[in-house]
């Protein structure tokens, strides 16, 4: 996250775009890398509960500390995202986008530290003498988001699970339709359409992605112990990481970005194209078989 | 008639073999074939209100052919899932709801692919009336994808 935030102010020093493009491109991974350490976070704490010379409020601050300073990363990886894509249609970056992003990264980096700060107390809490209090100077009463608060809101709620499952399957529904049409087009079976057309599309993938990473993150904090140990669950994790390289690669990609209508994709293009349609339709598949594969609930 | 499906082979077979061929699969079939209908639909509708000016309708003509196998995926898969559970859906209101919406989706796939993609020409712009058909679709198909999701938590 430093290395992305520094290649970032280096590029604004510099004043050059490449090495901004690299860097959002750097946010941009670190984003999705942060899924895995976010959910494997989540199993650690069901683990280390209960533990001693664990303290439990520690775990807790943290988990709370994590999922804010999680959201920051996201939010950030969707500017650094839609800077990237910009810069691909117009050439350049925009500026009003890429200081966005620039002060996202440092709230990132500042909500990361609080939160690793808060994770030292959990098997040293006497460094702090017990107090919670981070970066924000805040004590942990008073957390910037509750975990336990989204849990009880999702469960005591009846109609919140089905309306997430619901949002779930239309997200899903939009961000298939353009993967569909982009990893088409590259493969050769849809034609007459140049890939700066369909590159147009892309937002709406994001968007998909958007809604489901949001009811995804309802369902994953109310009943985290249903997911943490479920092999489906995993590989899930796994092609969905993939599949966001494979997006990010589709938005920057230079030699597929110059196609014509009528011209057919280097293979490396269609490589790419298959292989996003094989991994969204792995993570469609892991989905659904959640319930029946690994611990079924 | 309904009750002898509830309690055909194929039923039994369905819902309680254990085998992760049976109900599982059917089910991810299904939501495979919806994600992919309503994925096209959406991307259809999208570019009639403006989005992605820069393609060329004739080139999306193919993805109607998704669609009708999707179409067709999902009626086999629907069917199966409708025998397992016969009598509990037939008489279930938003099952029957969820029939109507997604006939009512076919039915403005089929008007676009009658209006818009004549096959003659480019239309240079689109007509408000496909406009309105275009938002149609797009809100049916968004009902019929939550009227078949909440049949898994409603009654």
């Amino acid at each position: 996250m430093i290395l992305g935030l520094g290649l970032l102010l280096l590029s604004f020093i510099r004043k050059n775009d490449h090495l901004k493009k690299v860097s959002l491109e750097v946010l941009f991974l670190i984003a999705l890398a942060t899924l895995p350490v976010y959910v494997s976070g989540q199993a650690a704490a069901e683990t280390l509960k209960g533990q001693s010379g664990v303290s439990a409020d520690a775990i807790m601050a943290h988990n709370d500390s994590a999922l804010a300073s999680f959201i920051m990363m996201e939010i950030t990886g969707f500017f650094a995202w839609l800077v990237l894509w910009r810069m691909r249609r117009i050439g350049w970056p925009t500026t009003g986008l890429t200081y966005t992003v620039l002060v996202l990264s440092v709230l990132t980096v500042a909500a990361v530290a609080r939160a690793a700060n808060i994770g030292g107390d959990i098997r040293h809490p006497e460094i702090s003498g017990g107090q919670y209090a981070g970066l924000f100077g805040q004590s942990s009463g008073t957390p910037l988001i509750s975990a336990a608060a989204i849990k009880d809101f999702v469960l005591q709620h009846p109609w919140v699970w089905p309306t997430c499952e619901t949002l779930h399957f239309i997200g899903m529904s939009l961000m298939f339709g353009v993967l569909m049409i982009v990893n088409l087009r590259l493969v050769g079976w849809l034609r007459g359409m140049s890939f700066a057309s369909v590159h147009r599309l892309l937002p709406f993938g994001l968007m998909g992605f958007g809604i489901n990473f949001i009811t995804g993150m309802f369902f994953f904090i109310a009943a985290s112990e249903q997911y943490t140990q479920n092999v489906a669950f995993h590989y899930k994790i796994i092609l969905l990481m993939l599949a966001g390289v494979n997006y990010l690669v589709l938005t920057v990609y230079d030699e597929a970005w110059a196609l014509p209508a009528s011209a057919e994709a280097p293979l490396s293009g269609r490589l790419l194209g298959a292989s996003a349609l094989v991994l969204s339709i792995g993570v469609m598949y892991f989905g659904r078989m959640l319930p029946f594969i690994g611990n079924a609930f | 008639m309904l009750s002898a499906l509830d309690q055909s082979a194929f039923s039994t077979w369905l819902l309680s073999s254990n085998s992760i061929w049976a109900y599982p699969t059917v089910l991810t079939l299904h939501t495979f074939g919806m994600m992919v209908l309503v994925g096209a639909a959406l991307m259809i509708d999208l570019r009639l209100l403006g989005f992605g000016r820069g393609i060329p309708l004739s080139s999306l003509e193919r993805l109607f052919r998704v669609m009708w196998g999707a179409f067709w995926l999902n009626l086999v898969t629907g069917t199966m899932l409708f025998i397992a559970d016969a009598s509990k859906r037939a008489t279930q209101p938003l099952f029957l709801i969820k029939l109507l919406l997604v006939a009512s989706g076919i039915v403005t796939i089929v008007l676009i692919r009658r209006r818009i993609f004549d096959g003659t020409k480019e239309p240079m712009v689109i007509s408000g009336a496909a406009k309105r058909l275009a938002v149609t679709s797009l809100l049916v198909w968004c009902a019929a994808v939550t009227a078949g999701r909440l049949l898994a938590y409603v009654g």
